[in-house]
């Protein structure tokens, strides 16, 4: 019962902190047993004084440095973005709280899925109410949900003897979204003629020329076309050519053989992604549809950068469905609902574009009233 | 001083306190203690920037295979002086060891040379530590600490700052490293090392004492002292009269200053003068029993109780003296110390075993005057205390017309004691001549003598009287040291009195030694009363602190805690008794006075419980996030008050208005306030919103002007 209490405050003790020696302090512990030894041997009360003096180091090294790592404030600044494989700058700032003492030789380091990484953050000397600021770079290999626990500090003042760490639980998830790659030439080509072709004209509000036709009664005067009018001796209005903006739908059906390498599901997750982000640079409204779940085009203020970064955050969390083995899938019972109502739910004028990351016949047969069928294993 | 410099000088301070250390055990060789010092002291004078860096450098430059060769004859030196020289480990290793230090402070290229260094210094004070247990190791001790401190936290911010320019040098967002030595960083550190040192003290007394004892060598010279052996020869006291080396020091616990009556500290006794020597012929020798707490008793079961009220308490911390006597005063109850057994023999005389070969302490309990004593009074009626040597029957004759007029053996004591002290004259010089009957010679020629003589004199002459009387040696208490409360007992306090038996009152002191005033005070005596009393509570508290120690203290302590606890048991039952009875006056009150009492003290919590709330809300309003300095908010303040003169001058500042609007306002509508509001206005905005200092001469200027702006306004 003793037992697992002391083990319990153990284990208490060392969540929050943390305690090694330095090769330095082996050796002085060495002395110290050394001397402890001797004392005992003779009965020298001179040695037990040198004795008392080395574990009154020893204390007071716990204390000095336990007083460096107390009433610090740590806050970290996480990008609003984060990409794989793309480096991102991350800054953590550090305020000591203490009225009177300074904090020395603090090193900073994350804590991440249970690994401190070293981040080079070294702060000599942090005085009583002062803060610092460290920025860093980050790189995530893979995108997806990524969590820092922490902060760990670590201190080696006063003597260097041992090195006391404090855990600090500054919890963060971090979405990565997928890597953007540049589109291979040739399809950027196809997707402008395939954007140019599915253009489709339809009146509405804007500045082009859509129809000129005879006034009627009720229409704004500020339509007629003047010049028009004067040619043919009649009231002639402009009907102009409305500015909504196109439409694209990516589709990425999810299911993929089980024995199949996920990288493959992860190179058509990049593709659709870059897609996306080509799209939106032409000025699209780009709906998702990862399998079943549907991120639509968004309305007003919703668009721009917030609907972007929903689109990304979907491809960034999507996870393949395992369907089996390859022969399975080939033989077409798994067909994605999304991909399979393709057609219905396009609306006139709408690009679809279908990505795939494996031969999947289903798909390819469902996709038939798609604009464009990418195949991802076939994209650099 | 920059870091590296301190870190360099702290360093070699480091070194040169253990090797001072070891050069004041006195067990250093010369030419080691001179090589020693000139090497720390070149290298000091170098980190110092006083000189010698030629030197130093020319030294510091030499190749690594050069040093090799210097360690490999250093080896060869202490395999020479283990095997040839010296033959003992410890003082060939200690030499070795200096032979190193010196190798090592011109060899301090590496971080690593520092840590041997440090190990080497460490070393050097456990040697010195091994050697001696002097009083000014706590002063070499207290040094190391503090060098420790500093040179520890210097080396390891050196360190760091190293490794902080390699990592942080790009980045440029950090403060940069702290290269000077501030004022807050030296008296932090000096902090840091008290208390650690205090720390050290406690620590001291925490840890368990046991010591097994093996491979322990000890160092310590005995002291040889004179006459305590079983046979004295008359003379051999005078010869230690000039000696002053301390052989004890002695503490009475339990009174304050020294004793009132004249003690003697009781060593040997002699029954037995042939003529020329003195000798113990007793034949009885008992061990002592102990008692469960220790205490070695030297009267038997069947002697009379007496009251520990009229007993003498003492503390002796005696030197490793050449006797096994043990010493106490007149006379001795029971004796208590680190000793297995303690003998007592037929005239008294406590003894160990075997003579120590240290320094040991002890405590004595005594009865100076001691009525019936039936263990002592069996041996008394023995010839041995009336044996007389051969020799004149003139000795008998004066000791007949001395105490003619006296009829009790009592009163012929007393003469006879009267009759040396004043007839003779006391002296050390009794000259070389080798006499055939001293005694004869102190008595009928010389008339001179000193304490021996007196002594022997009357033992004599009242055995001629047909009284026993024995002579007994021991020391007087010397001088008393009134900063440490204690007597300190020297070789030349040795001294010889007598002890008469009386039927009715047993042994009886008599010294008939005329008293010698005492020499005036050596010019420094203060100051060494101050070091010996320092050495006496070092030797006490340090040197000698053992487990029976720690028992003394812990059971101090129980007995304090319980102490403690009954006090304050007994104030708060006092505490209870005092609420119950205002409790009973308010009821009573209450019931007499009925309702109106309960309204007033209900309206009297009432107003002060606003007044706290009040308080504590304006309180934490003004702690709460002023972001002003000081200096902002005295110049705030003068603004305000700059503010309020002028409106009662009739110029009020409009709310939208800044502060230099309003200064322009003031300019134009009142010319002859302008310069000082412009004065005042130019402080205020520095200080309050360019973060400018509020120096002295800006507050005085502020208030002189606005002085001014009163005193215009009031003419006006």
């Amino acid at each position: 019962m003793r037992l697992e209490r002391f083990r319990e405050f153990f284990r208490w003790f060392y969540r929050y902190r943390s305690l090694r020696v330095t090769p330095e302090g082996t050796k002085f512990l060495l002395l110290t047993l050394a001397i402890g030894l001797a004392a005992l041997n003779t009965g020298n009360n001179l040695l037990y004084l040198l004795l008392a003096m080395m574990l009154s180091l020893i204390v007071t090294s716990g204390i000095l440095s336990e007083r460096c790592l107390r009433h610090l404030l740590i806050r970290r600044v996480i990008p609003e973005q984060l990409m794989a494989n793309r480096p991102a700058t991350m800054t953590v700032s550090l305020t000591n709280h203490q009225p009177t003492a300074s904090s020395f030789s603090l090193r900073v380091m994350d804590v991440m899925a249970g690994t401190v990484v070293d981040r080079g953050i070294h702060i000599l000397h942090l005085s009583a109410g002062a803060s610092v600021s460290h920025s860093y770079p980050v790189l995530f290999t893979r995108r997806g949900r990524h969590r820092m626990d922490g902060v760990k500090i670590e201190t080696r003042f006063p003597f260097g003897l041992f090195v006391k760490g404090a855990n600090f639980f500054l919890v963060s998830d971090l979405v990565v979204y997928p890597e953007l790659r540049p589109l291979p030439e040739h399809l950027v080509h196809d997707l402008a003629v395939l954007g140019h072709d599915q253009a489709v004209s339809k009146r509405g509000p804007g500045s082009g020329l859509y129809n000129l036709r005879e006034y009627r009664q009720g229409d704004d005067s500020r339509a007629i076309h003047w010049k028009t009018s004067a040619r043919q001796s009649r009231l002639i209005v402009k009907e102009t050519e409305t500015e909504d903006r196109r439409q694209v739908t990516l589709a990425l059906p999810t299911g993929i053989p089980s024995d199949l390498a996920l990288e493959c599901f992860e190179q058509a997750v990049r593709l659709t992604a870059s897609l996306a982000a080509y799209f939106l640079r032409q000025g699209f409204a780009v709906r998702l549809l990862i399998g079943a779940h549907e991120v639509s085009h968004g309305q007003g203020q919703d668009m721009g950068e917030p609907h972007r970064h929903r689109l990304f955050h979907a491809l960034a969390l999507c996870e393949a469905s395992p369907v089996g083995q390859f022969d399975e899938a080939v033989d077409g019972l798994r067909a994605l609902d999304g991909v399979r109502t393709l057609a219905t739910r396009t609306a006139q004028g709408e690009l679809t574009i279908v990505v795939m990351s494996w031969p999947d016949p289903s798909v390819e047969a469902a996709c038939q009233g798609a604009s464009r069928v990418v195949r991802a294993w076939e994209t650099p | 001083m920059t870091l590296e410099r301190a870190f360099s000088v702290s360093s070699l301070l480091l070194a040169a306190v253990s090797f001072i250390g070891l050069v004041l055990t006195d067990e250093i060789p010369v030419g080691l203690v001179v090589l020693g010092l000139s090497a720390l002291a070149v290298r000091i004078a170098g980190a110092c920037g006083w000189g010698g860096d030629r030197l130093v450098v020319w030294i510091t430059g030499r190749s690594e295979s050069t040093w090799t060769a210097v360690l490999i004859v250093v080896f060869l030196c202490f395999g020479v002086d283990l095997l040839l020289i010296s033959r003992d480990i410890l003082p060939a290793s200690v030499n070795f060891l200096i032979l190193l230090m010196v190798v090592k402070l011109f060899h301090l290229r590496h971080r690593k040379d520092f840590l041997q260094l440090y190990a080497i210094s460490l070393l050097a004070l456990l040697a010195a530590a091994a050697l001696t247990v002097d009083l000014w190791y706590a002063a070499v001790f207290t040094a190391y600490v503090f060098a420790a401190i500093w040179t520890l936290i210097l080396s390891h911010l050196r360190t760091e700052a190293g490794e902080h320019t390699q990592h942080e040098a790009a980045r440029q967002t950090s403060a940069p490293p702290a290269e000077a030595i501030t004022a807050r960083f030296f008296w932090t550190t000096n902090i840091i090392a008290v208390g650690s040192f205090c720390l050290t003290l406690v620590i001291f007394l925490l840890i368990p004492r046991i010591g097994t004892g093996f491979f322990q060598k000890n160092r310590t010279e005995t002291i040889r002292t004179s006459g305590f052996s079983e046979k004295v020869d008359l003379g051999v006291i005078g010869a230690i009269k000039l000696d002053p080396t301390v052989v004890m020091r002695v503490e009475l616990p339990e009174q304050r200053g020294p004793a009132k009556e004249a003690l003697y500290f009781r060593g040997a006794a002699y029954d037995t003068y042939d003529g020329r020597s003195w000798a113990n012929r007793s034949v009885i020798r008992r061990t002592l029993d102990r008692t469960a707490d220790g205490w070695f008793v030297v009267s038997t079961p069947d002697a009379a109780p007496v009251a520990e009220s009229s007993g003498l308490r003492q503390d002796i911390l005696i030197e490793a003296l050449d006797t096994t006597v043990l010493f106490g005063a007149s006379f001795i109850e029971t004796i208590k110390g680190g000793f297995q057994s303690v003998h007592v023999d037929g005239v008294g005389g406590l003894s160990l075993a075997a003579p120590t070969s240290a320094r040991f302490q002890y405590q004595v309990w005594s009865i100076p005057h001691r009525v019936r004593e039936p263990d002592r009074m069996a041996d008394a009626g023995s010839a041995r205390f009336l044996q007389v040597p051969d020799m004149s029957p003139r000795v008998a004759a004066l000791a007949r017309e001395v105490a003619v007029e006296s009829r009790t053996p009592s009163e012929k004591a007393r003469a006879i004691e009267r009759y040396l002290q004043e007839a003779y004259q006391y002296s050390l010089d009794v000259g070389t001549a080798v006499s055939a009957s001293p005694i004869e010679d102190f008595l009928f020629t010389r008339k001179t003598g000193y304490c021996e003589h007196y002594a022997t004199a009357m033992v004599v002459m009242l055995r001629t009287l047909g009284i026993p009387a024995r002579l007994v040696t021991g020391f007087l208490p010397g001088l008393w040291n009134d900063f440490g409360n204690y007597y300190s007992v020297r070789q030349q306090d040795a001294h010889a009195w007598v002890e008469v038996y009386f039927q009715d009152a047993g042994w009886v002191t008599f010294d008939p030694t005329p008293i010698v005033p005492a020499a005036p005070l050596a010019m420094f005596s203060h100051v060494s009363k101050v070091v010996d009393s320092l050495r006496l509570k070092w030797d006490r508290y340090v040197v000698q602190y053992s487990f029976r120690d720690q028992m003394a203290a812990a059971k101090m302590l129980r007995e304090g805690g319980e102490t403690v606890r009954s006090e304050v048991s007994g104030l708060l039952s006092l505490l209870t008794r005092s609420l119950a009875s205002v409790k009973a006056w308010m009821i009573e009150s209450a019931s007499a006075y009925g309702g109106i009492l309960l309204w007033i003290l209900a309206v009297v919590a009432l107003v002060m419980g606003v007044v706290i709330w009040n308080r504590r809300a304006r309180r934490r309003e003004s702690r709460h996030g002023d972001p002003r300095t000081d200096g902002q908010i005295a110049a705030s303040h003068v603004y305000e008050r700059m503010l309020r003169i002028l409106e009662s001058q009739g110029l009020r500042k409009p709310p939208g208005a800044t502060p230099l609007e309003f200064a322009r306002q003031v300019a134009r509508e009142r010319g002859e306030a302008a310069r000082c509001v412009e004065a005042v206005t130019g402080i205020y905005c520095r200080v309050r919103f360019g973060q400018a200092p509020l120096s002295p001469d800006d507050t005085r200027h502020a208030h002189e002007l606005l002085a001014g702006l009163q005193a215009a306004g009031r003419e006006a």
